[in-house]
């Protein structure tokens, strides 16, 4: 059998609040395999973000491992982490977060700067992706001058230009008009029939609908975890 | 290793394209911060070129006196004096002494020293009169520059004649060749023999204030003091070869007035003996000790313009709080992160030195110009100025960046 892409081990995340002990995670053990499109849902407070971000490496679990790529991270620093995200994973979030007043190009090449990828080779991987993503006569924008479709397909630009091995998206419609989130979805459609595996979190029934592969949280705990029967298709 | 250093210097361009966009992105809060280090380094640099100026004119108003020389005169009565003075008071047969019996001594300059009056026609200078002997030309420095200087001759026959300062010339005659005039000094007729070159001016005090006569002319004409007898001198420089201990020739000298005067071990010498070295010592000291107290003061003005940059800093931390926690989310180690805002902290105070320099460098011209006063700033203090507020940055920004590096991508994300 093959590795799974992301494997969490009796996953646990807890934090104390008032006196008593939260446990955001309570023992969560799945796998990802490569080439997926997971949708994680649950309502707030499910503990689904707190999961995304242990996924993602931006948080520590209180017990429990993650392994990402067969490898174990819990006993890794802050500077490995950060390599380790640099490397593995691309992020897209609700808010886009791109840097104002930075053109398109370079917030797209930004990841590549800490992987230790020289000025020209970062230009021109960024200007790729962004061709990819149809933003190519967009590349000296800034934000400001974009939509928010635009911005998100930035944001995607950025999380494939270090060419992870998942996409990691948190609520990425979330900022975006129903059209607007129909062409994102679509996006990602053919992003993972492309061979990449995106991990999606969201609380929107239909916008999971998207996904082949649903994950229900509830009180920090797995209470679904199967294939999406009836499929949406996105149209652009 | 090559790509190690070539990742290393691109991050570091990369780090300075960042902190540049940041500024100029709040330009007018950078302006503002900018302003305080600029004030700081303008202070500080102000104040080491003062400090300098200071030791550049007292070296060379000693150096104006003759560079390598001793000057002896009797204790002054209250000083304590007073017991021992009746047995020392320096004479011209010390002069005398001195000059044969110690090594080192080229020349002798024994002076008396009045302040007078001289009067040409409708004009008069007040100004003083030494009573020298032909030894003054050599153990100062001096010389005419037209006519003659004051000879032994002259000396012998208590000649009437007076070697003129420049100023005390511009005063009495403006342009006007004043060789073979008559003048009187305080009353008594002297002939314009010479004029001496003119040596400038040092903090202030005129070196070509002065008139010479010879020392018998002074002692029988101008001395009023009936505490002086026929061979007194008030004052004796001595001229040492270049090249002799001074201080070794200094207790020679000693010895033999303590011998002269009988002087026994453990009494106090009746003569006071300096040298220019121990002046300049003293004087290095004192300018010295002048310089860091200025500079001390000064550094007070940078240290608050040190605090307007961390405040910046902070500020800046917690205004891109998001965007520190999207760079750790895309790859960012907590030493990128560190160093971006180290860079930037760095640059601003930079570019505020470098402000301040150019600000200081003009303040400089305008008071060497205005006041007479040496104000150098050497390419060392230049470069340490500049190199100092980058110092400044990195010790002000230090706190803020390694804040800034501490924080938990997962927090500094959920920012708002």
């Amino acid at each position: 059998m093959t590795v799974p892409l992301v494997e969490t081990l009796s996953l646990v995340k807890e934090y104390a609040s008032g006196g008593g002990t939260v446990h955001a995670i309570d023992g969560v053990s799945i796998a990802i395999a490569r080439g997926e499109f997971v949708a994680i849902m649950g309502a707030s407070g499910s503990g689904k973000s707190t999961f995304m971000n242990m996924i993602g490496c931006l948080d520590v679990p209180s017990s429990g491992d993650v392994r990402i790529d067969g490898t174990a991270t819990s006993a890794m620093d802050s500077d490995a982490l950060a390599e380790l995200r640099n490397r593995k994973i691309g992020f897209v979030f609700q808010q886009f977060n791109l840097l104002p007043r930075t053109t398109a190009l370079d917030n797209v090449a930004m990841p590549l700067i800490y992987a230790g990828v020289g000025r020209a080779e970062r230009l021109e991987r960024a200007r790729a992706k962004l061709e990819a993503m149809g933003l190519g006569d967009r590349l000296d924008h800034s934000p400001a001058k974009l939509s928010g479709g635009q911005q998100q397909r930035v944001a995607i630009a950025r999380a494939l230009v270090t060419e992870p091995l998942m996409l990691l998206a948190d609520e990425p419609t979330g900022a975006l008009d129903s059209q607007t989130s129909e062409d994102i979805m679509h996006l990602f459609q053919m992003l993972n029939e492309a061979g990449n595996t995106i991990v999606l979190v969201t609380h929107e029934r239909e916008v999971a609908d998207h996904a082949s592969r649903q994950i229900m949280f509830r009180d920090g705990k797995v209470i679904e975890d199967g294939p999406v029967t009836s499929r949406r298709r996105a149209r652009p | 290793m090559t790509s190690g250093f070539r990742k290393a210097a691109s991050r570091a361009v990369f780090n300075l394209a960042i902190a540049l966009t940041a500024l100029r992105v709040n330009l007018m809060r950078s302006i503002l911060t900018t302003l305080g280090v600029s004030i700081g380094v303008f202070a500080v640099v102000l104040a080491v070129a003062v400090g300098s100026g200071a030791q550049v004119s007292v070296m060379g108003a000693i150096n104006s006196l003759g560079s390598n020389m001793a000057i002896v005169f009797p204790v002054p009565d209250d000083e304590g004096g007073g017991a021992v003075a009746e047995r020392g008071r320096l004479t011209m047969r010390d002069a005398v002494a001195i000059e044969r019996q110690v090594e080192g001594v080229t020349a002798i300059a024994p002076q008396l020293v009045a302040n007078v009056q001289i009067v040409s026609g409708g004009r008069n200078a007040s100004t003083q009169a030494i009573g020298v002997t032909p030894g003054y030309a050599e153990v100062t420095n001096a010389a005419a520059e037209t006519g003659r200087f004051i000879s032994d001759a002259d000396v012998r026959a208590a000649a009437r004649v007076i070697v003129l300062g420049r100023t005390v010339v511009t005063k009495l005659f403006g342009d006007y060749d004043p060789l073979g005039e008559t003048v009187r000094v305080n009353k008594v007729p002297f002939t314009v023999v010479g004029i001496l070159e003119a040596k400038g001016s040092n903090l202030g005090e005129d070196n070509d204030d002065l008139a010479l006569v010879p020392i018998s002319a002074a002692r029988q004409r101008f001395t009023s003091d009936r505490v002086l007898g026929p061979d007194d001198l008030r004052i004796l420089f001595v001229g040492i070869e270049d090249g002799v201990s001074l201080g070794k020739t200094k207790r020679e000298m000693s010895r033999l007035l303590r011998d002269r005067y009988r002087v026994r071990d453990g009494e106090g010498s009746p003569f006071i003996i300096r040298t220019t070295e121990e002046f300049m010592e003293e004087t290095a000291m004192v300018t010295g000790i002048f310089q860091a107290v200025l500079v001390a003061i000064a550094s007070i003005s940078l240290l608050v313009g040190g605090i307007g940059i961390m405040n910046i800093m902070l500020v800046s931390v917690t205004e891109r709080t998001r965007e520190i926690g999207l760079r750790m989310a895309l790859g960012a180690k907590r030493s990128d992160i560190r160093n971006q805002f180290l860079v930037e902290a760095a640059v601003l105070c930079m570019i505020g030195g470098a402000i301040g320099l150019l600000l200081a460098i003009a303040a400089a011209a305008v008071f060497q110009a205005q006041a007479d006063f040496p104000v150098p700033i050497g390419v060392g203090t230049a470069l340490g100025a500049i190199l100092f507020s980058a110092v400044v940055g990195l010790l002000f920004g230090g706190w803020p960046a390694v804040r800034a590096s501490r924080l938990s991508p997962i927090e500094a994300l959920r920012t708002e």
